[in-house]
This record gives structure tokens, sequence and C-alpha cells, in this order.
């Protein structure tokens, strides 16, 4: 038998197609991913005027000017923090939501339901209703507290710290069930012969997650984390109904300080170099998690 | 792939083409009917009501119209227009602060309204209210201009302070469990407002005048800046009489406590009555003047939105209707009363309903009034010198060392 030459290999009854079947969705992508996305990083190396517009071409001076400022230095620091903290809080109580989820008892499907609402919820209505909640004057948190005999509760949204921690839980708060729902459908998906061998051995239950759940499902782990560092490190909602990067820039991060730079003050050119170091910071985490994710596979 | 595949691909894939082409075809019929589409800022005071009862009488009096009146919260109109500039699709006819004309007078993006407003609207308008001339050209109509006054609860205190030191001595004597002295949004909405009420009461000015008129270096770290700063933060740290979490509210979360009768002063915009109406306020409340500081004049704070027209809109023409329209006695006053501006025409001025206490303390206030700086940029030099504000109100600064911090930052941007 002979075997198909490679132009054979790309161009054959069945691939011609699979090309015309991926034609639409590829046209897609090209004209609302790719070309923005190009068009970002040319105008990174513009100066442009107030619409956008391109004017002269000044290499990596957009760069520089960003790199100089100690605004933006913080702004990058704060997003990795925020995202790395996110993150790791959303999976470990994810993890442990997950674990609660999967035990059995009664009413457990109508827990399960009640788990996924802030998921389900549109993260807008979410953050506002958050916004209410933590409000100084009125908020149902603070009359908590007062009623308990905490008489200065905190001003939640109003210094840098707790609006950072606020701003934190609620992004945190929102991504919870998502992280829980796909650790819960890879607890399901173990055998339970593992854990009934387990238990003839004799482990206990910390023995049990860390030998036999924990590595069933390190893959779901891997890219459920990936997908919530991509969602914290865009959490623009969060922020911007909360607190618009204030007090005093305390909340700003990456992804507001784009906003900011090219809807508010309309600088273009900032704009697009924030959206630039935004994009290459999450290329990186995305090929790092990537090559995690294949060398277990192998 | 084979003849067969293809002409299945090709059966199935025809009829949806057609399918769409004749939705869009319908569309298009529909689209045939000029629309002018109206970003209209939701002020304090404005109802839902009377925007609707706006749209269905200017459509009954032109049916071929079809008007869309899109209302927007007041903190999020300057990106909604913004996006929008950019996007290449700007509405017909926008409500914009006048400060932002220079914005978007730089984009090329708005006309002057005189090109399709009729003569007998322009005639109308009081020529002191037309601030929205730039380069000799009126690029906006006047749609809402007013000084702002103090407001006093005589539920609280009946004291009329003449120099901003006795506002503040009357705001400690009156502060107790029920009852703060003053309110002060300590958040940025959309404005610098409440640090401007202090800096022009201290004879402050942002920027110094250059020797053709033009503006100069930023003196926001005059001493004027410095003393209206500091006394903010004895108002707010040392005296406490404004509520414990002013850092957290903005405007419209700061206001409510002054409607709900728990605080004695507010300095506030000509919305104030309505507002108080809306919130079901029962206590007396005096108008008056917001004062200078101590041998300073008053000079309250003055704000002026215009209404323009986009140069990129697709139906101008008929956007200048519906601004005829809407400057009738029947509509613009209406909405002059319900947002609780003076009115801007000339023919509603002499209406009863504005000859009340509110309208006499309000043009008072207009006589000394001083308003933004009307200068590119705007935007962001303001958003630098609330939070050099932020920074002291948080003690993280003083206000020498922020306010320098913000002027040098301004003078930077503008490469002075």
């Amino acid at each position: 038998m002979t075997r198909p030459t490679r132009s054979r290999k790309i161009w054959n009854q069945e691939t011609r197609l699979a090309y015309v079947l991926l034609a639409p969705a590829l046209l897609f992508l090209v004209v609302f991913m790719l070309i923005p996305i190009l068009n970002v990083f040319q105008m990174s190396l513009f100066k442009t005027d107030k619409i956008g517009r391109l004017g002269d071409f000044v290499w990596f001076e957009n760069y520089m000017a960003q790199i100089r400022d100690a605004d933006f230095r913080r702004i990058v620091l704060r997003s990795a923090f925020w995202t790395l903290t996110g993150v790791v809080a959303k999976t470990v109580l994810g993890m442990i939501t997950a674990l609660l989820l999967n035990v059995p008892y009664r009413g457990r499907r109508v827990v399960r339901m009640l788990f996924i609402l802030p998921w389900a919820s549109s993260v807008p209505i979410s953050v506002m209703v958050w916004t209410w909640v933590l409000n100084h004057e009125f908020g149902l948190l603070n009359h908590t507290l007062r009623l308990l005999g905490i008489a200065s509760p905190p001003i939640w949204l109003g210094k840098p710290i707790s609006s950072f921690i606020s701003t934190m839980w609620v992004d945190i708060w929102i991504g919870i069930p998502f992280m829980a729902l796909v650790f819960l459908a890879g607890m399901q998906s173990i055998p339970e012969d593992l854990y009934e061998s387990g238990y003839i051995d004799g482990v206990n239950a910390r023995q049990k997650f860390t030998y036999i759940t924990l590595p069933g499902i390190k893959h779901l782990v891997i890219i459920a984390s990936l997908l919530s560092a991509l969602w914290t490190f865009n959490d623009f909602n969060t922020i911007y109904i909360m607190t618009r990067g204030g007090p005093a820039g305390a909340t700003d991060i990456l992804i507001t300080g784009v906003y900011k730079s090219a809807f508010v003050w309309l600088k273009w050119s900032q704009a697009s170099v924030m959206a630039v170091v935004t994009f290459l910071i999450l290329t990186i985490v995305a090929v790092f998690y990537a090559r995690m994710y294949f060398k277990e596979e192998e | 792939m084979n003849m067969k595949t293809m002409r299945t691909i090709i059966a199935l894939t025809l009829p949806a083409l057609i399918a769409t082409a004749g939705v869009f075809a319908s569309g298009q019929d529909e689209a045939e009917k000029p629309s002018v589409t109206v970003l209209w800022a939701i002020y304090d005071g404005l109802t839902e009501e009377y925007r609707l009862e706006l749209e269905s009488a200017f459509e009954a009096e032109y049916p071929d119209i079809e008007l869309d009146i899109v209302p927007i919260p007041w903190d999020q109109l300057f990106d909604r227009i913004t996006t929008s500039i950019a996007g290449g699709d700007p509405p017909e006819v926008s409500v914009s602060a006048t400060r932002w004309l220079l914005e978007f007078m730089a984009l090329d993006a708005v006309e002057p309204v005189g090109n399709y407003v009729s003569r007998a609207t322009l005639d109308n308008i009081a020529d002191g209210a037309k601030e929205a001339v730039i380069n000799g050209e009126l690029i906006g109509l006047p749609i809402a201009a007013g000084a702002r006054i103090l407001a006093i609860n005589n539920a609280i205190t009946d004291v009329v302070p003449t120099t901003m030191e006795e506002l503040r001595a009357e705001a400690i004597r009156v502060t107790d469990d029920d009852a703060y002295g003053l309110v002060m949004p300590g958040r940025k909405n959309a404005e610098l407002t409440d640090f401007a009420y202090y800096f022009y009461a201290a004879g402050g000015d942002f920027f110094a005048t250059t020797a053709d008129g033009g503006y100069g270096r930023s003196t926001v770290n005059s001493e004027a800046g410095v003393q209206a700063l500091e006394f903010m933060v004895q108002l707010a740290n040392e005296d406490r009489v404004v509520p414990e979490g002013f850092l957290s509210q903005v405007r419209v979360e700061a206001h409510p406590v002054f409607y709900a009768g728990d605080a004695g002063y507010v300095m506030i915009g000509a919305w104030v009555e309505s507002a108080l109406g809306q919130a079901g306020a029962e206590f007396d409340v005096t108008y008056a003047q917001i004062p200078g500081f101590q041998g300073m004049p008053s000079r309250p704070l003055i704000g002026t939105d215009s209404l323009v027209i986009f140069s990129g809109a697709e139906n101008k023409e008929e956007a200048g209707r519906f601004i005829d329209f809407f400057y009738q006695d029947e509509w613009k006053a209406r909405f002059d009363e319900l947002v609780g501006f003076p009115p801007v025409t000339i023919s509603a001025a002499s209406l009863p309903q504005f000859q009340s206490p509110l309208y006499q303390a309000l043009n008072e206030a207009a006589l000394n009034a001083e308003s933004w700086p009307l200068i590119e940029g705007w935007g962001e030099f303001s958003d630098i010198i609330w939070d050099a504000v932020s920074e002291v109100l948080l003690g993280q600064k003083g206000a020498r060392e922020a306010l320098d911090d913000a002027a040098a930052e301004i003078d930077a941007l503008r490469g002075l």
C-alpha cells in the first residue's frame, strides 16, 4: 500500500469538507479576534489621536513611557497579586465545596443548585448587590456587625486595604461555584472501586483525598485554574462597579487601567500598551499551563 | 468532496442564505424611516414617565421619524459618547457636559447646532446661557445650567453661615448621635465637585492664566488649594461632622442622608427640591449661598450641560427637529422643573413655577459662580486631583505634598 503524500493529507475529499465547515468559524475569528489584536499591537507602536487614529511611528517609546511610570508598575504587580490570590482562594474553596457536595446526604441536590446561583446570576447584578451589602451606612454586613456590638465597623469600600479585600472577596464568591462544579464532576468520575480498595487498606480521609481524589482530578484542576486565572486577571466588572479602581487607585488592575486610558482619558497608545502587556502575561500563563497539562498526559 | 456531498451542502445552505437575506431586506424597509437616537443623562429628579411621554409626543407630531431616547446614568455618559464616536456610530444627539465639548471638537465629532436647529429656538435662549460658544460657533444648546447652593435642614439648624468657618462651627454644634452636620461625598463620581466647592470658596483657580488668556501651569497647589483640602480633612477626620463612610459614597449615595433629614447642610445643585420631594422629605429647607472662607466672597461652582449634534450621525436634520420640539415650553420648562434647573429659555423664565426661593437662590449664585476650566484633557487632570484629595483624606499624604505632586503631574502631561 502506498503512503499518501503530504499534499494529499492536507487536501483530500475528507479535509475539503472539514475546511468548508470550519471556514465560517475561522472567518469569524479572523475578523473579530485576530484583526483587533493586531490592530492593538500596531497602535501600541504609534502615537494616536483621541479617536485612536494612527500618527507617527514611535517604535517602543510608548512601552518605555509605561515602564518608567511608577503607577503602571504598581498596577502590574497588583494585577499579579489579585490574580494569584483569587485563583488560589477559588481553587481551595472550590475544592472544599466540591468535597462537601460529593458527600451523600438528604437534600444534596438542592444544596448543589444553591451553590451554582452565584455563578449562574448576572455578574453586574451580583456585584451591585454586594456593593449594597458592603455599604457603610445601611449595608447588611455593617448592620449585622453593629447588632453584634461593633460600633465602628470597617468602611469596606472607602479605605484602600478594605476595598481591595472587598472586591477580591466578591470576585472569589462569584468564581467558587465554577471551580466546585468542575471538581465535583471530576470526583464523580473516579471509580468507586479505588475508594473501596483504600477502605480495605485502611486509608484515612486525608490519605483518600491525597492519593485517590486529587490525582483523579489533577487534569481538571489544571484546566479550571487556568480558566480562572484568565477570568480573574480580566475581572473588570467587579472592580469597576464596586470602586472604579479607587480609593486613590488602590483597586486598579491592568484591565481597569486599559479601560480608563482608552475610554475616559482617550489615550489609545497607552491603553494598547497595557492591553499588549495583559495579552503577553496571559499568553505566558496559558503556555505554562498547557505545558504542565500535556506533560501530565504523557 | 464528491458532487453529492457538495450538492447536499448547497441544498442546506441556500435556503438559509435566502431566508437571512429576506430578514435583512425586511429590516431595511423598517430602517428607511429615519431614526434619531438621543443619549439622555438621568438627572436627579428626571422621571421615566417624562422621557416616555416626550418620545410619544414627538413621534405623534413627526410620524415619519423614529425617536429613541436612551437614558444613561450621568457618570457613564462620557464613556458612552466616546465609545460610540470611536466605534464610528455616534448618536444623533446627546447631553454633554459643556467642558467635554473641547474633546469632541478635537475629534471633529460635533457640529454647530445652529446648522440644524431653527432660528426661533436659538433666539429663545438667553445669550448668557450660551456657554458652548467655542471659537465663535455655538456648538451646543444649554440643556441644564445651574450654580450650586447651600441647602439647610431647618429641623436641625436655622443658621445661615456667611463664612466657611461659621459653617464648620455650626456643623460641629449640630452633630450628634442622630444627625450629621454636613454631607460630603468622598468617592469620585464623574466630577471633582466636592473639592471645587471649598477650592473656589478659598479663591482658588485650577490653572494660572497666560498673557494671551489661555491656561498656564496648574495652580491646584496654591495656598487656596491647601487651605481647602486641609479644611475638608478637618471636617471629615477631626470634627467628624460628615457620615463616617463618606469615603465610600458617591453623590447619589451621600445626598440621601440629607433628604432623609439626617444632616444639617449639603452643598448641592438645583435638583435638590425635586429630590427632596421624591424622597418624601417633610422638613423645611432654607436655600443660601455657599459661603467663602473668611474675607473671601461666595464663589460657587456652576455646571452647564449642553445638547449637541454629532457630525458622524445619519439623521442630523431630524435631530434638529427633535431639539426644536424639545425646547418648546411644554417640554423644556417641564424638564427644568423636574430637574430643578433654572430655565434657559426666555419664554420659560417668567413662568410662575420659576419664581420660588430656590430659583432666587440659584439666580443669585449664578452671578458669582465659577465654572470648570474649559481645557482639553480635563478628565485625566480631574482624576489626578481627585486621587490627591483621596490620599489626603486617607491620611497617606499631607495636603501640600499631595497637591504639589498633582500639579507637577498635570504640568508634565501638558508638556509644561
